[in-house]
């Protein structure tokens, strides 16, 4: 009885890594939006960690790896927005709330991520709300959400303040596959 | 006992290993570090512009982008208050450059100084990265034609088209020190089909260093200076120095500063900068650029 106690501990330690799900494509997106201009930018470089034992999980992104429409834009949002050189990466660590094994029925479900969202070298905690459907193998994730500039100590210029939109939309969709 | 020993420790292991577990769901993130490589990036913004004062940065436009750039060179800054110090009497040159891709750039141009037209090509050859294929420096090597365009001289019997010409090759090896400081070393090779006497050298040899400095996001300090490995006979030619700020607003850079020659292509700012640091004659002058984006 003991030995199988000890073998179940054993056992059940080691599955806790059995269960993780991954991508390194998953897709951002993000959008300012002001009277007089729309920026926009793609990033299909996600890459996402997902542990089904207790909805934890662990996004990122390399800030570099963003397309703009113009090359000048990329330019400015690398050097003078988000400094990429000094934060190459922006990540989202926390868990699912209520983390439930039994969403795993192929129905979307509404989900709140809870964690810490590390975007420009500053940490804010985050909920964000999103829908998590199980796709028979593995989990689709989809949410959209805002965030403002001025929580991660981006500057804007006054000349181009009317440019760029204080609180920028954020999509973002992935497929975490298991590992 | 025996078994209870065994228990105890397997029960410890046991607890060790779910303790990790939960750490490797907790440092999920460093987990994800390990599995994913980060990729190998150019390094860019090396300059804010294509060029440092007068000299070639390492930076070409982007694909599909057109840079428009507009510079003047004004009179000399010592001479006094009747030409206002320079202001009455400027240098024009208006320049377009064309990214045919991200690493190649085709250019014209036309200078008021000397008439003189340009027709230049740009290439990356090698890109400076950080990454797993980690790249120390860029390479990028430009080649311009220049056609004096004034009125044959008199004096000289017979004068072709081909007298009109010279040609300037060079290297600029580039490197982004730091996000506040760059490097350049731009050796360079001027030819001129033709010069004013039989002591001038045709073909003539310099290396060059530029730099800037960030100031500011938006702000920096530039700087650049022509050293003459061959030996230079024309009198009152002095090597190039340049020094000025670029101040970027949103689509547009300035480069304001003062420089010591007057023509703003190479032949000239190489070969025969006019002025000189140690009397004053310096030219106080700008570039102004702005891109348009043709095709994204």
């Amino acid at each position: 009885m003991k030995f199988f106690l000890c073998t179940l501990l054993l056992v059940s330690a080691s599955f806790v890594n059995a269960q993780q799900y991954m991508t390194r494509s998953g897709q951002v997106h993000f959008f300012s939006e002001t009277a007089m201009e729309n920026i926009e930018a793609e990033n299909a470089q996600m890459s996402g960690l997902l542990d089904a034992s207790n909805g934890g999980f662990a996004f990122q992104v390399q800030m570099r790896a963003f397309h703009f429409e113009k090359a000048l834009m990329e330019e400015h949002f690398n050097e003078n927005y988000v400094e990429s050189e000094k934060h190459p990466k922006a990540t989202f660590q926390g868990a699912f709330k209520d983390w439930d094994n039994a969403w795993n029925d192929g129905e979307p479900h509404d989900v709140v991520a809870t964690g810490s969202l590390d975007f420009h070298g500053v940490k804010q905690d985050r909920d964000i709300a999103g829908t998590l459907t199980w796709n028979g193998k593995g989990w689709d994730i989809e949410t959209r959400f805002p965030v403002a500039l001025e929580d991660h100590a981006i500057e804007v210029p006054a000349v181009v303040k009317d440019n760029i939109a204080h609180v920028i939309d954020v999509d973002v969709k992935a497929t975490l596959d298991p590992r | 006992m025996r078994a209870r020993s065994f228990f105890t420790r397997t029960a410890a292991l046991g607890l060790i290993l779910a303790a990790f577990g939960t750490v490797s769901a907790q440092g999920l993130l460093d987990a994800l570090n390990e599995v994913v490589e980060d990729p190998t990036l150019p390094v860019t913004a090396t300059f804010k512009d294509t060029r440092i004062v007068n000299v070639q940065s390492n930076e070409t436009p982007a694909e599909g982008v057109l840079h428009f750039v507009i510079a003047h060179r004004f009179g000399t800054l010592n001479s006094g208050a009747y030409e206002l110090w320079g202001l009455d009497n400027a240098q024009m040159r208006m320049a377009f450059d064309y990214g045919i891709t991200d690493r190649l750039a085709v250019g014209v141009a036309r200078n008021t100084y000397q008439k003189t037209y340009e027709a230049s090509i740009k290439a990356r050859l090698l890109r400076q990265s950080n990454g797993p294929k980690a790249f120390p420096v860029s390479v990028t090597w430009y080649s311009v034609a220049m056609a004096n365009g004034l009125k044959a001289p008199t004096d000289v019997t017979p004068y072709y088209f081909t007298h009109r010409l010279s040609y300037v090759n060079q290297a600029v090896i580039a490197r982004k020190m730091s996000e506040d400081l760059s490097l350049a070393l731009v050796p360079s090779f001027v030819h001129r089909n033709y010069v004013q006497t039989t002591e001038d050298a045709h073909d003539l040899w310099l290396v060059g260093v530029g730099g800037r400095y960030k100031l500011t996001q938006r702000l920096s300090i530039n700087g650049e200076y022509h050293h003459y490995l061959t030996p230079q006979f024309e009198e009152g030619f002095s090597p190039s120095l340049s020094l000025g700020v670029d101040i970027e607003t949103g689509g547009h850079v300035f480069q304001l500063h003062v420089t010591n020659a007057r023509g703003m292509f190479e032949r000239s700012f190489l070969a025969e900068p006019a002025g000189s640091w140690a009397d004053g004659s310096l030219y106080f002058g700008f570039n102004l650029s702005r891109v348009f984006t043709i095709k994204s």
